[in-house]
């Protein structure tokens, strides 16, 4: 990998997509996933759970030591919030609102709290907590958020990318049919639509093209990113049985300069489903094996 | 074309006239007496009056669009992307980490990801430049930082207060109560915990003496600080890091504000380090890491990097050019194979010189003493670990 240049990432997410992958491939994964994780979770107590995500997978890859410690109480940190807001962000300069992110953070987050106080209902979740923050904390979480939208806005050329392109959204997610509940969750920052044959055209590619899926990772890419970039396919293809299997998964690490790119084949979706097994197998040991805290 | 050259800068000033090719230095230190190159004191927020410069008469430091015109225009040309020049650094680094016949007897296997580097086998060795300039000025001393406990002072709290004022300056143009903000800013990095609680440990007078000292170089921000222009895509504490030799050294860096929007063909951003405390020459090569960290990073490399002393008002730019990165990553190597050989076991070496006064194991340290002509010998105090304490 070398660093990512602006032209060079927006032609990769908008290169002429792959040949689809042939909808007994999807079957035989769910099949074969409903096989391997099924009996691995009847060990898990009952009215046990299991949440796979991207970064559940890379630590089962990476720290799997780490499985096995207590879950910490969820907190609401910057961290949580700067990709939601940064989206918001985005979508804001996207849309012409504002002219660049550091003009958007403000008045975006501003609108989330004021829209959660008139209606009470929470588009981001963050917004009772933010709501609640002095000055100088707000300013962290804004500073934040800046950052991480800049990363992304600066990453792509913008004017060559459809009209429709989809800035965050709702996460994908498929429940496996097993005896304990076990989510897949995938999470994408872009969806592109694509056309193919014309992967510098502006407008709208038809309805039910293939997608390129487009997420913002932090650090380095690990040793195994193919999998894991092609697990946002696998989970976007299982969601739902007549919807296409994204063509493509581009992956970017703004602090290393670097993006990667995995064309999704049969070949790539049935690694990412290895992947998910071995996840599960690694999360099950961790819980039935970890001592009960005293 | 980057904004910050095609867009105006607000106001209107007329670009500076090229400079010396060296740097751009706006401070007493350089036009009036040299820099120094020793540590100075720790800042002493009691001994600073609120609104009393330190450099009575003459220099006035720049503020507002001067300033950022200052780092602007650097009167070098800005250096187009060359990925041989990339290439060239990484080169540089990663065959300088064969071992010499100048190397200590039997150096460490070089295997890319499983090389004796920290914390345990496996794990990239991560290098950061307090880590380079820690290790080049005293083995010893890197050793006791990294490893040893670590004490907070008024100067480290004033700085930390500090540049997350700054942080906030810039994202949302406003300081309300400077102590006030800052250490709410502080709270929201667990990182920071053990700082805010000492912070709010501190007897009265102490801390009011850092509350004093936030307060005037917060004022000083305030009045002298440019507004940034959004377009600019100002962000603050961005991370870099690139990787070396297949994985086994990981370069780390975090600006505490990048300017400027990245360009595919040349350089176009700009990197800004800010120095709550006095200036010292280890920040010119600090600055410079980061010149390398990004251009290993990024297509092209920063134009300029600098560093804002907030207390002073204080601005070191250094236009970055070929020589200044080669420079850095020769430095960068040094410093590169003396972590490596600590990691492996080594034992430490002792270079009295500038940071012996602020060591925490300058007590235990005989060099040290005798460098800083400390009377008293106390045994026992302060060691520095050793190769098998810090394997643990």
């Amino acid at each position: 990998m070398t660093p990512t240049t602006r032209a060079e990432l927006t032609r990769a997410v908008l290169a002429p997509p792959p040949e689809p992958v042939d909808e007994s491939v999807r079957a035989g994964l769910r099949d074969q996933l409903v096989a391997d994780v099924g009996p691995a979770v009847e060990h898990l107590p009952v009215g046990a759970s299991l949440e796979i995500s991207l970064p559940v997978l890379r630590r089962a890859g990476d720290r799997p030591d780490l499985l096995a410690g207590p879950e910490e109480a969820f907190v609401w940190k910057p961290l949580f919030v700067r990709r939601s807001l940064g989206l918001a962000v985005v979508r804001a300069c996207l849309e012409g609102r504002y002219r660049s992110p550091g003009d958007a953070v403000e008045p975006v987050a501003t609108d989330a709290v004021a829209e959660w106080h008139r209606t009470g209902w929470r588009t981001f979740h963050w917004e009772p907590w933010l709501s609640g923050l002095a000055e100088g904390a707000r300013a962290v979480v804004l500073a934040e958020a800046v950052g991480w939208a800049t990363a992304l806005w600066a990453a792509l050329d913008w004017s060559a990318l459809p009209d429709d392109v989809q800035v965050g959204g709702p996460d994908d997610q498929w429940m496996c049919p097993a005896a304990r509940t076990v989510r897949l969750r995938g999470r994408s920052d872009l969806r592109v639509r694509l056309s193919a044959g014309t992967p510098s055209s502006r407008g709208r590619a038809p309805a039910g093209s293939p997608t390129a899926l487009l997420t913002v990772g932090g650090g380095l890419p690990g040793d195994r990113w193919p999998e894991e970039l092609a697990y946002l396919a696998l989970v976007g293809s299982l969601r739902s049985p007549t919807g296409a299997v994204p063509a493509r998964v581009v992956g970017v690490w703004p602090e290393a300069g670097r993006h990667a790119v995995v064309d999704i084949d049969g070949a790539a979706l049935t690694a990412a489903a290895g992947r998910v097994a071995s996840t599960v197998s690694a999360l099950v040991d961790a819980r039935t094996l970890s001592p009960v805290p005293s | 074309m980057d904004v910050m050259e095609r867009e105006r800068i607000p106001g209107g000033l007329v670009p500076a006239s090229p400079r010396a090719p060296s740097g751009v230095h706006t401070g007493p230190a350089i036009h009036r007496a040299p820099a120094p190159t020793t540590v100075p004191p720790p800042c002493a927020p009691q001994r600073r009056s609120v609104g009393a410069g330190p450099f009575p008469g003459g220099w006035q430091p720049l503020t507002g669009d001067a300033l950022l015109e200052r780092v602007r225009v650097t009167g070098r040309p800005r250096p187009p992307a060359d990925p041989e020049r990339a290439a060239r650094l990484r080169r540089c680094i990663e065959d300088g980490m064969v071992p010499g016949d100048d190397d200590p007897p039997d150096p460490p296997p070089l295997h890319p990801g499983v090389d004796g580097s920290l914390p345990g086998r496996g794990h990239p060795l991560v290098v950061t430049k307090d880590r380079v300039t820690r290790v080049l000025a005293c083995e010893a001393h890197h050793v006791a930082a990294e490893f040893g406990e670590r004490t907070p002072t008024t100067a480290l709290a004033v700085g930390a207060l500090v540049d997350t004022l700054f942080r906030q300056l810039v994202t949302t143009g406003s300081i309300d109560d400077p102590m006030t903000d800052g250490l709410d800013g502080l709270s929201m990095d667990e990182r920071q915990a053990d700082l805010v609680a000492w912070i709010g440990r501190l007897p009265r007078t102490e801390r009011d003496g850092v509350r004093a000292e936030v307060d005037r170089q917060a004022e000083e921000l305030r009045n002298r600080w440019p507004r940034l222009d959004p377009v600019w895509l100002p962000r603050t504490q961005e991370v870099m890091r690139t990787r070396l030799v297949g994985g086994a050294v990981e370069l780390s860096a975090r600006v505490d504000l990048a300017v400027g929007r990245p360009e595919d063909d040349r350089s176009s951003v700009a990197l800004i380090e800010v120095k709550s405390g006095t200036r010292r020459i280890e920040h010119r090569a600090d600055l410079h890491f980061y010149a390398l960290v990004a251009t290993l990073r990024n297509p092209a490399p920063p134009f300029a990097v600098a560093t804002y002393y907030t207390r002073t008002g204080e601005l070191d730019v250094d236009p970055v050019t070929d020589e200044l990165l080669a420079a850095s990553a020769r430095r960068t190597l040094a410093g590169i194979r003396r972590l490596r050989y600590l990691a492996a076991g080594a034992a430490a070496g002792r270079s009295p010189g500038a940071p012996c006064g602020p060591c925490a194991v300058l007590p235990g340290c005989a060099p040290g003493r005798r460098h800083t002509g400390a009377a008293t010998v106390a045994r026992g105090q302060a060691a520095i670990p050793t190769p098998a304490q810090r394997a643990r």
